[in-house]
């Protein structure tokens, strides 16, 4: 059945409905907003590009992105140099569905908790006297506890933690995909495993890590919860800096702050793109 | 012809002993045992699901066996890995590799040998020269037709010089005629590089074309080998005698056995056949005759013979085909179409006979 236009229309009304109260229309109030100077705890009604000027004119704004972006990075290849074997291993050992269905849902179950809950339970383990440390201390292979909280070390175990079945099921997907002969014809032209896994395996589901690392690093860089509480006021980022502006009614410093995050994920999800449009489709 | 590198070797023997392979409680390789000469075109055939494709598998390294070894060139394989034996293999669906060039794909096997940039470079040429690819070697996988699809993958596990190649019904993607064509190369590549070919295929006229001997396997089991006249000459069993050609199998029972010759009893006439051995008198039996080997009388013929009524002709060439019933049969003959005989019509009732000779009996499963 081939559907007409109006009939698409309507179907993708209530999503378009959304997507203009909830996005379009705030992101109109943001753009607004960045126009404007916020200055003796109130916002003047005149048009100005102040708060531009000021924002990109101090070293404050780029330590707030470069945290942004560092801990982005960290997490996003944290969690594709940990998820990649998991999903190879997934795909190579685990064949009956009802086992693979099992092992999905282990790996999707930190999801399953509230992020506050989840928090709290980092809190738990990594504190000073928490059980990484005392296991550690107990294998004596450390002697004075590592501070894991309120740093960017915790931020990263966690969001890396949280962030983990997103760069797994978009790698073990295109794996999924993968022509099975495909490997076995490296093996029979005499690769061994390691070169099977260089020259076939590896660059074949590369469009499977490019797409997980995109869905990692947008949501770490707007991650706020994790770096909120776990970073104890010492992992300033973005959202973090656009959230403590606009309960200060900072509307217009906000803004611009928020814009600029825009920005970079869309800078981003474009950079990667053009990465997968380059590699070979399996 | 320029002088090739790619130099005729002495195909590896290669011999299967007793091999049984399981996929859970599914014998999808019974107890086959099987030896193919070193030179040898060797084809195993069988429908989908007879277990001619875990076989050749199992020959490549790439399934472990639950029972029985294999030999190549009286070496035990035991569990050497694909990378390791003197074999390589053209797949089904080619598996070529989409991410390199055809220049790459040809090269990698010779690239994993870690050989010199110059010998990778003129055995890879030669081998695109060989399967008549020359000037392709910059275009992507995907840029190819499928039966230049098909001569990259033959070029890429040549070019290796592999003693045994492994061919898993690779022209099953192509249409009638460039499989045709394919067929003859592969034969003509096969006879001039000297290498043993075993190849999985599942369609008959194939097999009997291009290969020395032929195994045709059923439900996991290798039920006969022979040159390709000798199975359709001779098949020893029901199965096939009906996979190999058209036939006609006709169940009686068996009187005398004499001389190589059984006697069958069938309906009201009594017929004559090669003995398999093992019929005896009184035992049921059934009898193979092939098509164009029935001959048909207007009246009279020789004592015994059946008797039946035409149901159906049809003309095709060089063939006239008819559909008959009678004595409780119902038979397929094939008689040559010369110009200006006299034919049967629709409703004759005719004389069905042959010489024993051309009859072959295949027991009774």
């Amino acid at each position: 059945m081939k559907l007409r236009g109006p009939v698409i229309l309507a179907l993708m009304a209530p999503a378009l409905a959304l997507m203009a109260v909830l996005y379009v229309v705030p992101l109109g109030v943001y753009f607004i907003n960045s126009f404007h100077e916020f200055r003796d705890g109130r916002i003047l009604p005149a048009w100005t590009l102040q708060t531009y000027v000021r924002y990109f004119t101090d070293p404050f704004s780029y330590r707030v992105i470069g945290t942004s972006l560092r801990l982005s990075f960290v997490v996003t290849a944290l969690a594709v140099l940990i998820g990649y074997p998991v999903a190879y291993a997934l795909h190579t050992r685990v064949h009956r569905p009802a086992a693979r269905a099992a092992i999905a849902l282990l790996l999707f179950s930190p999801l399953l908790v509230s992020v506050v809950v989840r928090t709290y339970g980092w809190l738990i383990l990594l504190a000073s006297q928490g059980l990484v440390n005392t296991t550690l201390r107990g294998l004596g292979l450390i002697q004075e506890p590592i501070s894991l909280l309120f740093n960017m070390r915790g931020v990263v175990i966690s969001l890396t933690h949280i962030l983990l079945p997103f760069a797994i099921f978009p790698i073990y997907s295109v794996m999924d995909r993968l022509d099975l002969s495909l490997k076995e014809a490296a093996r029979d032209l005499g690769a061994g495993w390691r070169e099977t896994f260089l020259h076939v395996t590896l660059p074949l589901t590369m469009p499977g890590i490019v797409a997980g690392a995109l869905i990692c690093f947008t949501l770490a860089l707007s991650a706020f919860v994790t770096p909120q509480l776990l970073g104890g006021g010492r992992v300033q980022v973005l959202p973090l800096a656009v959230y403590n502006s606009t309960v200060e009614i900072n509307w217009p410093g906000g803004a611009v702050a928020g814009l600029t995050l825009l920005v970079i994920s869309i800078a981003a999800v474009w950079a990667l793109n053009a990465l997968l449009r380059r590699l070979p489709t399996v | 012809m320029s002088e090739h590198s790619v130099t005729r070797g002495h195909g590896a023997d290669v011999e299967v002993r007793a091999v049984t392979k399981r996929f859970g409680p599914v014998a999808a390789v019974d107890d086959v045992s099987l030896t193919v000469r070193g030179g040898e075109f060797f084809s195993l055939l069988g429908p989908s699901g007879c277990g001619k494709t875990t076989t050749l598998r199992v020959i490549g390294g790439f399934e472990r066996t639950d029972a029985g070894e294999v030999f190549i060139d009286g070496r035990p394989m035991g569990q050497t890995p694909p990378n390791r034996r003197p074999t390589n293999i053209v797949f089904q669906r080619l598996a070529l590799f989409p991410h390199y060039t055809v220049y790459d794909n040809v090269a990698f096997g010779l690239r994993m040998q870690r050989l010199p940039d110059a010998e990778v470079r003129r055995r890879t040429r030669d081998a695109l020269d060989l399967v008549q690819l020359p000037g392709l070697e910059n275009r992507r996988i995907s840029q190819l037709s499928g039966g230049q699809q098909q001569r990259v993958a033959l070029a890429r596990a040549l070019v290796n010089e592999p003693r045994v190649l492994l061919l898993d019904e690779p022209l099953s993607a192509l249409d009638l005629k460039l499989r045709l064509q394919m067929q003859e190369e592969l034969k003509r590549l096969q006879h001039r590089l000297g290498t043993t070919f075993i190849y999985v295929t599942h369609d008959q006229g194939e097999a009997l074309a291009m290969s020395d001997r032929v195994g045709v396997m059923n439900a996991g089991r290798l039920l006969q080998v022979g040159a390709p006249m000798e199975i359709y000459e001779r098949p020893t069993n029901r199965f096939v005698a009906n996979f190999i050609g058209d036939a006609n199998l006709i169940d009686g029972i068996a009187g005398g056995v004499e001389r190589g010759r059984v006697t069958v009893r069938v309906g009201g006439g009594v017929v004559g056949a090669r003995a398999r051995g093992d019929e005896h008198a009184g035992a049921p039996v059934t009898v193979c005759v092939r098509p164009e080997r029935l001959r048909l009388h207007a009246s009279g013929g020789p004592p015994g013979a059946l008797r039946a009524r035409i149901e159906d002709r049809a003309f095709s060439g060089y063939v006239i085909k008819y559909r008959l019933a009678g004595d409780g049969l119902r038979l397929h003959a094939a008689v040559p179409y010369v110009g200006g005989a006299p034919l049967f019509e629709v409703g004759d009732e005719v004389t069905v006979a042959w010489d024993p000779d051309q009859a072959v009996s295949v027991g009774r499963e």
